[in-house]
């Protein structure tokens, strides 16, 4: 474990002097989040003018105005968003940390050491989720904090913050950010450019997209019982990916069959 | 003297393709061991055995007092390898690099410090310890691979290629540096194209090529293929003296280019006096009459192409 932590800090070493990768990489949380706000705060203010869209509203809309309707979209739409990040942000990260090093023929040297893979690889895929997911939860806070500060009315803040989104931050996003530095992992015994293991990374967005799109055509309603099954679904799929990159990721086969 | 690797029998198979056939060697603790072959020949896949970093399909090797494949964690502290790649960090500076790796090797924190800054002074990169190492030039950066591959004072140490791309004041300060290393003691495995550097560096030799074709110091190498022989430099055209040459029954082989006779005979000492008699008989005008010494080269060569 020490040795992971070894790794983690030079990971961490690397990326601050990367300065362009992490500055567009970590900026966006907060960009997302003041965007969020803000719209959120305008739409507060202007929704009267508003009309209704022709498809059917979720079913936790009912009864609200169409002030509230406004805000309520808005908020939800943002609010599936922070589910993304954690997709995308440790996939970049973990790209660079593990192609990178693979393309820059880093690696040997340091499993010449008395390392364990497993070590090396936990170190670099915690580089990677902890500072996405940490950024990512402190702007989630503040998105909750500008909807809690800004909404028009409780109901508003009832529909957007809800227990079943919360819980799919703190238990969702994690396993969403775990099986895509695990799918980095597995890319990079097959290619040798960072940005096309995050291209490919990139389809792990799409059942996200597809939750966003339930919800806002009132299919899906992400409640608590919703957010922990597909908790346990990701769970499942987090251990299978990371099974499956630990296989990948050992000497004998970065160093044999790596290309 | 104790071995610092032996190996028995060490092979593998890729898919079923063989890179190293049943290598058997013993290489003398506090000794320069050459590995020469060809590209392709299996060198690298027997140094990434010997080190631990891929398991053979057959066969064993002791490597510094550990079996491979019984605590792999624990030969791997024991030795230190110069990839063929330096593969260094270069947004890191040499100084970061160094002490990554010292902290992965398990040195202390209060050795960590002391073990760099000794490496990058005995390295001559002491100047140049803070700066990003895609700074340095092909020199530099070999010899702070080569700094990483020492920093825990490891007994075995692998070179791969280690002057490979040097230019020649950067080769040397690096061979100087192997020199120092065998004189402390430690155990050399040094995989080369350099006939020459290996002829100088090296205490023993292994040709390779798939499997060991020779071994030997390179005296010994040298002596088992050749037969001693003598070169005579002439007035003129020596090719004219070259069937006298072979009508000596002492001779074994003459052939001439220039103004130069080149012999293979039995007994040198003994026979040059019977030889340049002969050759005088016959008119020639002698310049020089000289050992005739073959390289590492020759031997590399013959052993090589025969093997082809």
């Amino acid at each position: 474990m020490k040795k992971a932590l070894i790794v983690l800090e030079k990971e961490w070493l690397e990326l601050r002097l990367q300065r362009a990768l992490l500055w567009a990489t970590l900026i966006l949380p907060p960009l997302i989040t003041a965007l969020a706000v803000a719209t959120f705060f305008v739409v507060g203010k202007i929704s009267s003018g508003v009309s209704l869209p022709a498809t059917p509203l979720p079913p936790e809309f009912a009864g609200l105005s169409l002030l509230e309707i406004g805000q309520a979209i808005v908020g939800k739409q943002f609010s599936t968003l922070f589910l993304l990040l954690p997709i995308f942000i440790p996939s970049v990260l973990a790209s660079y940390a593990i192609v990178g090093e693979k393309r820059e023929r880093t690696l040997e040297p340091v499993l010449a050491t008395p390392i364990r893979t497993w070590e090396l690889l936990l170190g670099k895929m915690l580089a990677a989720l902890i500072p996405a997911l940490g950024i990512t939860i402190a702007s989630a806070a503040l998105f909750v904090a500008g909807v809690l500060a800004f909404a028009v009315t409780d109901r508003v803040r009832a529909v957007v913050v809800t227990p079943g989104w919360i819980l799919a931050v703190l238990v969702d996003t994690p396993l969403l950010g775990l099986i895509g530095v695990a799918l980095i992992v597995v890319l990079s015994s097959r290619v040798n450019d960072p940005r096309t293991a995050q291209q490919i990374s990139a389809v792990l967005i799409v059942p996200v997209l597809g939750l966003l799109f339930g919800q806002l055509a009132g299919v899906v309603v992400l409640g608590p019982p919703l957010a922990l099954g597909i908790g346990v679904i990701l769970a499942a799929i987090a251990a299978a990916s990371l099974w499956f990159a630990a296989r990948v990721f050992q000497r004998e086969v970065i160093l044999t069959r790596w290309r | 003297m104790a071995h610092a690797i032996e190996t028995h029998g060490l092979t593998r198979r890729f898919d079923g393709r063989l890179a190293v056939d049943g290598l058997s060697l013993a290489i003398e603790a506090g000794t320069v061991f050459g590995f020469l072959g060809p590209n392709g020949a299996g060198k690298t896949t027997t140094v990434r055995m010997l080190a631990a970093l891929i398991a053979p399909t057959d066969g064993d090797a002791i490597v510094a007092g550990h079996a491979l494949g019984v605590d792999d964690t624990a030969l791997r502290r024991s030795v230190g390898i110069l990839t063929e790649q330096p593969g260094l960090y270069d947004r890191l500076s040499a100084r970061q690099n160094l002490r990554y790796f010292a902290r992965l090797y398990d040195l202390d924190a209060a050795r960590v410090d002391a073990q760099v800054e000794r490496y990058l002074h005995l390295l001559e990169l002491w100047d140049r310890r803070d700066e990003p190492v895609g700074t340095f030039s092909k020199g530099m950066r070999q010899k702070l691979a080569i700094a990483r591959a020492l920093l825990h004072e490891p007994p075995v140490v692998f070179l791969d290629e280690p002057t490979a791309a040097l230019d020649p004041e950067a080769a040397r300060t690096v061979r100087e540096f192997v020199k120092g290393l065998r004189a402390e003691g430690r155990t050399i495995f040094l995989t080369t194209h350099n006939l020459p550097e290996a002829d100088e560096l090296c205490d023993s030799i292994g040709i390779f090529q798939c499997r060991l074709l020779r071994m030997g110091s390179p005296r010994e190498l040298r002596a088992g293929l050749f037969g001693a022989g003598t070169v005579v430099r002439v007035v003129g055209d020596a090719a004219r003296l070259v069937p006298l040459a072979r009508s000596l029954r002492f001779v074994r082989t003459a052939h001439a280019e220039g103004d130069t006779l080149t012999l293979e005979l039995e007994d040198p000492e003994t026979r040059n006096p019977e030889l340049v008699d002969a050759l005088a008989a016959a008119g020639a005008r002698i310049r020089y009459v000289e050992r005739l010494q073959h390289s590492l080269e020759d031997v590399y060569l013959r052993l090589v192409g025969g093997h082809k």
